[in-house]
């Protein structure tokens, strides 16, 4: 059910990870899911970082102080989020798997072609608006994702704890403040529309970006895995080592009617019991 | 990554993907949905709704102050008309504006099912930043407060078993806790220290068998966690050294929260300039910026005392800023509470 109190007062967390023992296929034996997590480390630090510009952009036109506070908050974890998984990526390049390439593209994707496109008046606050729209609907598949990975079998997988831990810490964080952005867009805009056109957009492109970022980290790993398969997609889903359709469909549907609210996505507790016994947040205090 | 005019679609896209020499095609098409929905995105200027101010403040009477032990009273709050007042869980605290304008936070340590009050209680800090004086002096029944939430930074989770560690005060808002653990049949202990039994409040309210045990002066971390059930989570609230301690000894799940400052650990002292031209203040190794700036600034608004509320947030006009805490608002600004200098000088915009 539902409850207004089913939420928290937002801090980032100040964590650290110590990268130097962790494997570049941190599930033993599996390439194909060690890289299609990979993938966080490569998109995620840009894309993480445009959420704070854009955020920040949007500061200044709110009128409820609890939103505002909450929009602090969440600048303040994303911005963690995207410095801890630049650690991780930075340590993918340092085991000969140099994301540069494909940072590149991501980078052109956030700064230029999602900038602020030299916009003035009118327009430029409707792109505000929009991208507002766009990171409400992703932060809606972080929420979902965040939730799976709280609940995943994926240490019993023999995961490298720091790589779990980093995103087990990242996955509570997106539930504790998955109402945020959402929350934001209705404030500042809330048209159905619009809200519907990022879903249509987003829904998609991530997944295809996800796919098209694990088959190229696969193909310049060093240590040669064979070519990715559906059919292995359609297994490490099956054993509940990566999100599968029976997720990610209804999901996208979950979004689209007007009813929607991201508090009825994941679970704050789960996403607290985390918190309070992950090793990173916990030394972090 | 040059791109010429907005919305024009005529955009280079970074080069291919796999080194083939032209530019990515799959990129291409992505900039080509974006030009898209730019270009629909300006249409949303017809209709545009606008943003309605949301006042979420609450407008609340005092009406009961009672002496809860020695140099704490407990303050019941309620509407003026008697309505309904927000929800809360155990662990949530109110953000109460004073009558000076001072806003403190106050945890909630009444029951959560009687929707018609909130009860906080407060401890007397003589020397501290006056907020506590003034209720204690100068608010009364009958007084109309602005209060704020609730909100909860201590969130109580879980089935247990639990082990609660309150350190004086710190029971507000681990009284509420245990009594949902009681309600829930949930296995738990509480250990609850303070100075002397005079000065501990609540300990009445409190069941009267061996779950609980009450100590008086300061035990060590280990004595503190000793009557932990197999597999607790320990939630903890009390002054900064008994967290710091707590922290160090427990490896299971822990939960806090600190009612103020976390000590400065390794600061250096530095000199900062109130506003340019302004007085400067030096700021010791072992005191926060916002110290020092209260002492020539009373009225220099915080909360939190640590890092996440951003009531602090000042604009910095020279030095460079080693920042702490949450994100800012704006560039070249630091969080006083947390932040301090880099070098040996500062200047703040104020
Ligand atoms: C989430 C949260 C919940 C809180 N709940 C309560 C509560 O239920 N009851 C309550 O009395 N206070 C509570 N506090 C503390 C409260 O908000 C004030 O800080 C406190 O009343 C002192 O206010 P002040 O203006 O007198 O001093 P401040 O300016 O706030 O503090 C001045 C100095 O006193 C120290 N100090 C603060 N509190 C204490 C204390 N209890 N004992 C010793 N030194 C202290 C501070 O570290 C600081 O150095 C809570 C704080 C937070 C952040
Ligand atoms: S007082 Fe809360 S961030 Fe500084
Ligand atoms: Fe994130
Ligand atoms: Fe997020």
């Amino acid at each position: 059910m539902p409850d207004p109190t089913d939420k928290v007062v937002l801090h980032a967390r100040d964590v650290r990870f110590d990268w130097s023992t962790v494997p570049a296929h941190w599930l033993p034996g599996e390439p194909v899911a060690s890289h299609a997590m990979n993938t966080l480390h490569l998109v995620l630090p840009e894309g993480e970082r445009w959420f704070v510009r854009v955020f920040k952009q949007a500061l200044p036109h709110i009128r409820d102080e609890e939103l505002r506070a909450d929009v602090l908050g969440f600048i303040g974890q994303e911005a963690m989020h995207a410095e801890a998984h630049q650690g991780a990526a930075d340590h993918l390049a340092a085991q000969g798997l140099d994301p540069a390439p494909f940072v590149a593209q991501i980078e052109w994707l956030f700064r230029s072609l999602l900038g602020d496109r030299d916009l003035t008046g009118p327009a430029e606050h409707q792109w505000l608006l929009e991208r507002l729209s766009v990171i409400a609907a992703i932060e809606h598949f972080t929420a979902v994702l965040g939730h799976w990975v709280l609940t995943a079998p994926l240490e019993s997988a023999g995961a490298d704890p720091t790589m779990l831990d980093l995103l087990r810490w990242h996955g509570a964080e997106e539930v504790e403040h998955r109402s945020v952005a959402f929350d934001l867009y209705m404030h500042l805009d809330g048209r159905q529309g619009r809200r519907l056109r990022a879903m249509v957009i987003v829904g998609p492109l991530l997944m295809w970006m996800l796919v098209r970022c694990t088959r190229w980290l696969l193909a310049h790993d060093p240590q040669r895995p064979e070519r990715p398969r559906w059919r292995d997609y359609r297994r490490l889903a099956r054993r509940g080592l990566l999100p599968g359709p029976r997720e990610l469909l209804p999901a996208f549907w979950r979004y689209l009617p007007r009813s929607y609210h991201p508090r009825d996505e994941g679970s704050t507790e789960l996403a607290v019991a985390y918190l309070a016994s992950s090793p990173a947040a916990k030394a972090a205090g | 990554m040059v791109f010429s005019g907005a919305g024009s679609g005529d955009w280079s896209a970074p080069p291919d993907l796999y080194g083939r020499p032209r530019a990515d095609r799959a990129m291409l098409g992505v900039a080509r949905v974006v030009s898209g929905v730019l270009r629909l995105s300006r249409r949303g200027v017809r209709r545009q709704p606008v943003v309605r101010p949301v006042d979420r403040d609450l407008r609340l009477v005092v009406r009961a102050v009672t002496a809860e032990a020695d140099g704490v009273v407990s303050l019941r709050l309620a509407d003026p008309a008697g309505a309904a007042l927000p929800p809360w869980r155990p662990g949530g605290h109110l953000d109460v504006v004073l009558p000076s304008g001072r806003c403190r936070q106050y945890s909630l340590c009444g029951d959560p099912a009687d929707r018609l009050g909130y009860r906080i209680a407060v401890r007397l800090v003589p020397n501290g930043g006056g907020g506590s004086v003034e209720i204690h002096s100068s608010v009364g029944v009958g007084d109309v407060l602005t209060v704020r939430g609730p909100r909860t930074a201590f969130p109580f989770v879980g089935r247990g078993p639990y082990l609660f560690v309150a350190g004086g005060i710190g029971i507000t808002p681990i009284l509420p806790m245990v009594h949902a653990a009681e309600r829930a049949g949930a296995d738990w202990r509480l250990v609850y220290t303070g100075r002397t039994r005079a000065s501990m409040p609540f300990l009445d309210e409190l069941p009267g068998d061996e779950r609980v045990s009450i100590v008086e002066g300061m035990p060590t971390a280990a004595e503190l966690l000793a009557t932990a059930p197999e597999g607790a989570s320990v939630y903890l609230c009390g002054p900064p050294p008994m967290v710091a301690a707590v922290r160090g000894e427990w490896g299971g799940a822990l939960h806090f929260e600190r009612f103020s400052a976390a000590p400065v650990v390794n600061g250096k002292p530095f000199e900062m300039q109130v506003g340019v031209g302004g007085p400067v203040v030096p700021v010791a190794a072992d005191e926060t910026a916002l110290t020092a700036l209260l002492r020539v600034r009373p009225d220099a608004a915080y909360s939190c005392r640590q890092g996440f509320c951003g009531t602090c947030e000042v604009k910095v006009a020279a030095g460079a800023v080693d920042g702490r805490g949450r994100a800012l608002s704006e560039e070249d600004s630091m969080l006083v509470c947390v932040s301090r200098a880099v070098g040996d000088r500062l200047v703040l915009d104020v």
